[in-house]
């Protein structure tokens, strides 16, 4: 038997503990009054319907990440306007706003263990930009891959991100082809690459690296795909059916293999490092 | 000229497209069809000639310039099925040593319920991950509009070229107008935002030259152009023809790795390595 069936109560994530985020008065999914902690015990997932709560990196690490494990790296790399954004609002004022705010880039990442056994993890923070790719994100991303091909530490991606990020113009896209080229590295070493799709997933977040996990395991609900749904009505008119790109249409496509609850995901990825040793 | 003129230009129905360049650079040329799996996409044009006396794999973005022939290509924009058929031949030229030549003239990949079912997305990510692992010399050219992830999936090349009056951008600059204001009416503003000009782009170190148009453009005169292009593609591809497939490679990793190495050397600008 895995180990992780005798431990399973061990690896279990520990919602109390996990940072508080601002919620709205009801849940979105069902309407049912919100209680703050009763929430946060079940890990930001409704006990009402299961509507999944989207959480920021600093939620996400310390959901993944065992009790002080957590080493971040690169946090001083820094985004800057590059091409002189203006409008709607200037771009380097949008990025030092985040800033003070706590938030350090749309992915965080960096070095931790989950039950026990040493992972890079890098999560997307959906509050900065939309979670949008940029150079910083890109970087952080190609270094923490390259380092973990090098060492053989298996890696873990959270993605919550609208894709590109426009204020950076086409040098947001390269990072498309940088990050790709690094999970191409992953690959080559044989070092196994998890990547959970969480609430929203789109654009070149999806076109590069969130899809390219040797499993892609979508959280319940979770918006995935190319194009927004906006988007897709707009150039060509069409009604779109309910559930279109949600995690289980992706499941039915094909495109992810599983949907798995957030009460489920830690002692899942405990047994998946087991299992790919 | 604005920037918003130059876009136009670059869109313009009269330019020259993908065949008109390729049947000019190798007027031996045989397209080859499908993606071995469901289809063939339209959208995308792909095929073996004899160019500079080598066996050669041609593969270009197409639009049409009737109603009717736009339809039939979809406006260049890709399906799922185009990344598959285009994967499939790099694949084939690997194995017969034919170097790559791809010209990059999309608005973007199908923003459409049909291509979202079909894993447009992972089409994208397979594509870009897998051009760095085909060991034969790649160039490409933006020749018209190079937009966004539908752009990248062919424009992952060991040296990229474009057209003085073409562009290349993060989004078309509808999308971006839409995703910025969430009105696709401000796209002039967005597209003067984005820096999608040739002289921008190679500013940002994203290409490695920008090759000049005739008088009044590509679309005065085809033969021109292409004989520009075909000069400033051969002059690319020869230093490549030898190098080991392992430098090849190595190379095609450091040029994205690095590819934003101009603003890191810049202190005020980017990222600052630790």
């Amino acid at each position: 038997m895995a180990i992780i069936e005798q431990h399973r109560e061990e690896v279990a994530i520990q919602g109390g503990d996990l940072p508080q985020i601002l919620l709205p008065t009801n849940c979105p999914g069902c309407g049912i009054g919100l209680a703050g902690d009763e929430l946060r015990a079940n890990n930001y997932v409704c006990v009402n319907c299961g509507h999944h709560f989207r959480l920021g990196a600093d939620v996400w690490i310390p959901l993944i990440a065992d009790p002080d494990s957590w080493q971040e790296r690169w946090t001083d790399v820094r985004s800057h306007d590059l091409l002189n954004w203006i409008v709607p609002k200037r771009y380097q004022e949008t990025v030092e706003t985040l800033l003070e705010e706590g938030l350090n880039e749309s992915v965080r990442t960096g070095t931790c263990t989950l039950a026990g056994v040493p992972i890079w993890l890098a999560a997307f923070d959906f509050g900065f930009v939309g979670g949008t790719l940029s150079i910083v994100a890109g970087e952080r991303l190609a270094r923490g891959m390259e380092q973990a091909a090098l060492t053989g530490v298996p890696y873990v991606l959270v993605s919550a991100s609208g894709g590109a990020r426009m204020q950076e113009g086409v040098l947001a896209l390269m990072q498309l082809a940088k990050v790709n080229a690094a999970v191409g590295k992953l690959h080559a070493a044989g070092v196994p690459y998890f990547s959970i799709l969480t609430d929203p997933t789109f654009g070149g977040t999806a076109a590069s690296l969130a899809l390219l996990g040797d499993i892609n395991i979508a959280e319940p609900g979770a918006a995935i795909g190319f194009t927004g749904p906006r988007v897709i009505k707009q150039a060509t008119y069409a009604d779109l059916p309910p559930g279109f790109q949600s995690a289980e249409f992706q499941l039915a496509h094909g495109q992810v293999d599983m949907v798995v609850p957030r009460n489920e995901l830690r002692p899942l990825l405990a047994h998946l490092l087991e299992l790919y040793p | 000229m604005s920037v918003w003129e130059i876009v136009e230009l670059a869109r313009h129905q009269d330019r020259p497209y993908s065949l008109d360049y390729i049947r000019r650079l190798a007027p031996d040329f045989i397209e080859l069809h499908g993606d071995r799996l469901s289809a063939d996409d339209p959208a995308l044009v792909g095929g073996i000639g004899t160019w500079h006396d080598r066996t050669t794999l041609f593969l270009g973005h197409q639009k049409g310039r009737s109603l009717k022939e736009r339809v039939a290509r979809n406006w260049g924009m890709m399906h799922p099925e185009g990344y598959r058929k285009a994967l499939r031949l790099a694949h084939h030229a690997a194995r017969f040593g034919f170097p790559i030549v791809s010209l990059i003239d999309t608005p973007g990949a199908y923003p459409g319920a049909g291509a979202e079912e079909r894993g447009i997305a992972a089409a994208i990510a397979t594509a870009i991950m897998e051009w760095f692992e085909i060991p034969v010399p790649i160039v490409a050219a933006v020749i018209g509009e190079g937009g966004s992830g539908g752009a990248l999936g062919m424009g992952v090349a060991d040296r990229v070229i474009m057209l003085e009056n073409s562009i290349y951008s993060v989004a078309s600059p509808e999308a971006a107008a839409s995703i910025v204001w969430r009105d696709n009416s401000r796209k002039v503003e967005a597209a003067e935002q984005l820096q999608l000009t040739s002289r921008e782009i190679i500013a940002m170190g994203v290409v490695e030259e920008v090759v000049a148009e005739p008088q009044g453009s590509a679309s005065a005169d085809y033969d021109a152009a292409a004989g520009t292009l075909d000069e400033a593609l051969w002059r690319h591809m020869q230093p490549l023809l030898e190098q080991t497939p392992s430098q090849l490679l190595q190379h095609r990793y450091d040029r994205f790795r690095y590819i934003d190495s101009l603003i890191q050397a810049e202190p005020h600008f980017g990222p600052k390595i630790d």
